[in-house]
């Protein structure tokens, strides 16, 4: 199922609704090829998770999720022993009065619930395992996982060593919100997504919001880049924040931004009281319409690009 | 995998080294990985390349400018490549002819006390190098000052005079380093261009690692943003890991019954939950001395911001003596009013720095505090009088806590040129710490849990 060659894969993956670059495709597809996990970090919204869904879409396979919080340990994330159904083993063994020879029944593979990590590792086919905001996790788990993601085989004292009928695709995503281990980054193909500028978020929302129409499309696009380029809000609004919002102002059937939309809708772009009190009375709704009608071709983004590139050519001429 | 020529196994080679002095961590399984992975792809396609690189050798998102503009220099066409070594070797003579001009200059204006200078004053080509670089204003300054030294009859006046015009050159040294990076910037051939990190990064992060002296004013809102955003996640990540679990002595159900099953389920050996461990007591002693005010604004709205985000500093400022600051920290207001309110309060604004006697003040009313799960995280750019005797009470505190981290604002470079910084780096772990990057890096990594 690999045998995808990179163009081939960056299509897949667009006609999946994943818009994409180039270097995004490579990551992914190296990922696959040498057969390590891919590390995806990035602040939220930006479609961290998206990669692993679309990915087991993309090669046809099953998407095993486990999502990482503080306090997850082995038996939630690994297997566990089926207790209660042990115990009642136990009772019934008493009351028909069988031998105790039947002790290591107990242990068997009907006792077991799979968790995801184990699940992943026992499937028959290749399967995509996506470990979601694994900085959630605690340190020590945070060691279990890059042993398991080192050789993909689990020990389970009952039954023995077991490993991998076929290595699974694994991503790991990330918000940074703890520093992951070097010992994990080192393991790992790493991605990094950040804030797209106008031009692509046009394309993720025309292939993802397509009935908002063209005009809509490319002021959203605007705004938001806008805002993102704007450091003193406290949460800035990320991909899947403009989605809702091109949602939102399609159910109200809008089809260009207007100061009265805007004003009913900034909540579904801005998702704190703070920042949205910020925008109303320091940048001002008529402002941030007009700063993105004016400059249709792309305004912060590019022109922070273009200043960034002056000041590295600058110094070097 | 297919086999490369080996010349692309010495251009990955080269191409980490160069990464490496430009303060990339880059291991040797990281880079095998790389070099497997040029197998798969399309090496006539330079942005295939550069993703892969890219993919493989960088984990972090701050190191990827630092990335880009190596990349770009390195994998450059065989002319522009050329050139650029032409440049370098052209900048390089410049700069040696300087140096033998500045050498001849300086000679002959010490050539009437030429066998009177013991030699551990006569001028290194360290000297001669800061004097190349000196402001044209300041040279003339120091040649008139030798001058006219010429006609002063005093004993041997040519080893005051050198001595006199090292300690300037060596000032001077330890100014000039701070600007270091933006000024070498044309790259030597061997390892193709140690590129400071600081250097290329997106101006929009460049706040995050600017040396905190330099910030100006109209920064200031997004100085503030970014403290909070650092200090609300770093608090974040401290309650996580320690916060003391309220079902610390409890029993372990499902640990307990796994043990007991053997015995039919009948909980005979009981299992308990693991303590959790103790969060340290972080003490904060900042140096707000006239040298140090500016830089203990941002430490203090740092530490603010991890006050107000629940995680509790204990904190303290001195410059002639000490003060306790947390109460103002406790009041719930915000930083503008804070510092305000801490400003008008204290004495110890802007004043002369005498550390000895700011931790004997400590060592007397919060003698507590000197516990064996405190970490002391003092900031200060070492400039104090009796230092000696600091020290030795820095060193005899540090036995009886858990650590002392030292948060030097001035660059490690410039060091060696303090004594003061010798001596407290026998009981402390000092770290340069001139940027909110530092600042954040070092309670992340160093501070311990």
């Amino acid at each position: 199922m690999l045998d995808l060659s990179i163009p081939e894969l960056h299509k897949a993956l667009e006609r999946e609704g994943y818009i994409c670059d180039l270097e995004q495709a490579v990551t992914i597809y190296l990922a696959l090829k040498l057969g390590k996990p891919l590390l995806v970090e990035g602040a939220p919204g930006v479609g961290k998770t998206e990669v692993g869904k679309v990915l087991s879409r993309v090669l046809q396979t099953e998407l095993i999720r486990l999502q990482c919080y503080e306090g997850l340990d082995e038996n939630k994330a690994l297997y566990e022993w089926n207790y209660q159904r042990q115990l009642l083993k136990i009772q019934v063994l008493k009351e028909t009065g069988c031998a105790a020879g039947d002790e290591t029944s107990l242990f068997g593979p009907e006792y077991l619930l799979e968790r995801p990590l184990l699940k992943a590792i026992r499937a028959d086919r290749r399967v995509v395992l996506l470990i979601d905001e694994c900085d959630k996790v605690d340190e020590p788990f945070e060691a279990f996982l890059f042993e398991l993601l080192s050789d993909f085989q689990v020990s389970i004292p009952e039954l023995g060593t077991l490993t991998a009928r076929q290595v699974p695709v694994v991503v790991l995503t990330s918000n940074g919100e703890r520093e992951l281990s070097d010992g994990l980054r080192r393991r790992c193909v790493y991605l990094y997504l950040d804030y797209p500028g106008v031009e692509k978020e046009v394309r993720i929302l025309q292939a993802r919001v397509p009935e908002a129409g063209e005009k809509l499309i490319r002021q959203i696009a605007l705004v938001s880049g806008y805002l993102r380029s704007q450091a003193d809000l406290k949460k800035r609004p990320s991909i899947a924040e403009s989605l809702d919002w091109a949602r939102a102002l399609v159910a109200l059937n809008a089809h260009c931004l207007t100061e009265e939309n805007l004003h009913f809708t900034l909540n579904m772009l801005l998702k704190n009281q703070d920042d949205q009190d910020l925008v109303r009375s320091k940048i001002g709704l008529a402002a941030l319409l007009n700063s993105c009608q004016k400059n249709e071709t792309g305004p912060q983004a590019a022109d922070r690009q273009e200043a960034c590139r002056a000041a590295y050519g600058c110094r070097h001429a | 995998m297919q086999n490369h020529a080996p010349e692309m196994s010495l251009a990955i080679a080269k191409f980490v080294r160069v990464l490496r002095l430009s303060g990339v961590r880059v291991s040797v399984a990281e880079t095998m990985d790389a070099y497997r992975a040029l197998a798969w792809i399309d090496l006539l396609d330079r942005r295939q390349v550069k993703a892969a690189l890219q993919a493989l050798l960088i984990k972090n998102p701050h190191e990827r400018p630092v990335f880009d503009r190596a990349f770009d220099l390195f994998f450059l066409p065989g002319e522009a490549k050329e050139e650029l070594f032409a440049r370098w070797r052209r900048q390089k003579e410049a700069e040696e002819q300087k140096l033998r001009a500045a050498g001849q200059e300086l000679a002959q204006l010490f050539q009437p006390w030429q066998g009177y200078i013991p030699e551990k004053y006569r001028l290194t080509r360290e000297n001669l190098q800061t004097f190349t670089r000196l402001p044209a204003r300041e040279q003339k300054r120091l040649k008139e000052l030798i001058a006219q030294m010429r006609g002063n009859p005093v004993n041997n006046p040519g080893e005051l005079v050198a001595r006199v015009v090292q300690a300037a050159l060596n000032y001077w040294r330890y100014y000039l380093l701070k600007r270091e990076a933006e000024e070498k910037e044309v790259p030597s051939p061997e390892d193709l261009f140690p590129v400071s990190a600081d250097f290329y990064r997106d101006p929009g992060e460049q706040i995050l690692y600017a040396d905190l002296q330099n910030i100006q004013d109209e920064q200031l809102p997004k100085m503030t943003a970014l403290i909070r955003r650092l200090s609300a996640r770093l608090a974040g990540r401290l309650s996580r890991r320690y916060r003391q679990s309220r079902r610390s002595l409890a029993i372990d159900f499902r640990r307990t019954i796994r043990q007991n099953v053997r015995y039919g389920g009948t909980p005979l050996e009981l299992r308990y939950r693991g303590r959790r461990p103790k969060r340290p007591r972080l003490i904060l002693i900042c140096d707000v001395s006239a040298s140090m005010a500016r830089y203990s604004r941002f430490v203090l709205q740092f530490i603010y911001g991890l006050n107000s985000a629940g995680q509790k500093v204990e904190s303290y400022i001195f410059s002639e003596d000490l003060e306790r600051v947390t109460p103002y920290f406790e009041r719930r207001r915000d930083f503008a009013a804070t510092m305000t309110d801490l400003m008008n309060e204290s004495r110890q604004w802007g004043q002369t720095t005498n550390f000895y006697l700011a931790l004997e003040t400590f060592r007397r009313e919060y003698k507590k505090l000197i516990a064996p799960d405190a970490v002391f995280i003092i900031v200060s750019d070492t400039r104090t009088v009796c230092w000696e005797q600091a020290a030795g009470l820095l060193g005899e505190m540090a036995r009886k806590v858990r650590d002392v981290i030292w948060l030097n604002p001035v660059p490690a470079a410039g060091w060696p040129g303090l004594p003061a910084a010798a001596a407290f780096r026998k009981c402390a772990q000092m770290y340069e710490c001139y940027s909110l990057y530092h600042l954040e890096k070092i309670f992340q990594k160093k501070i311990p849990g």
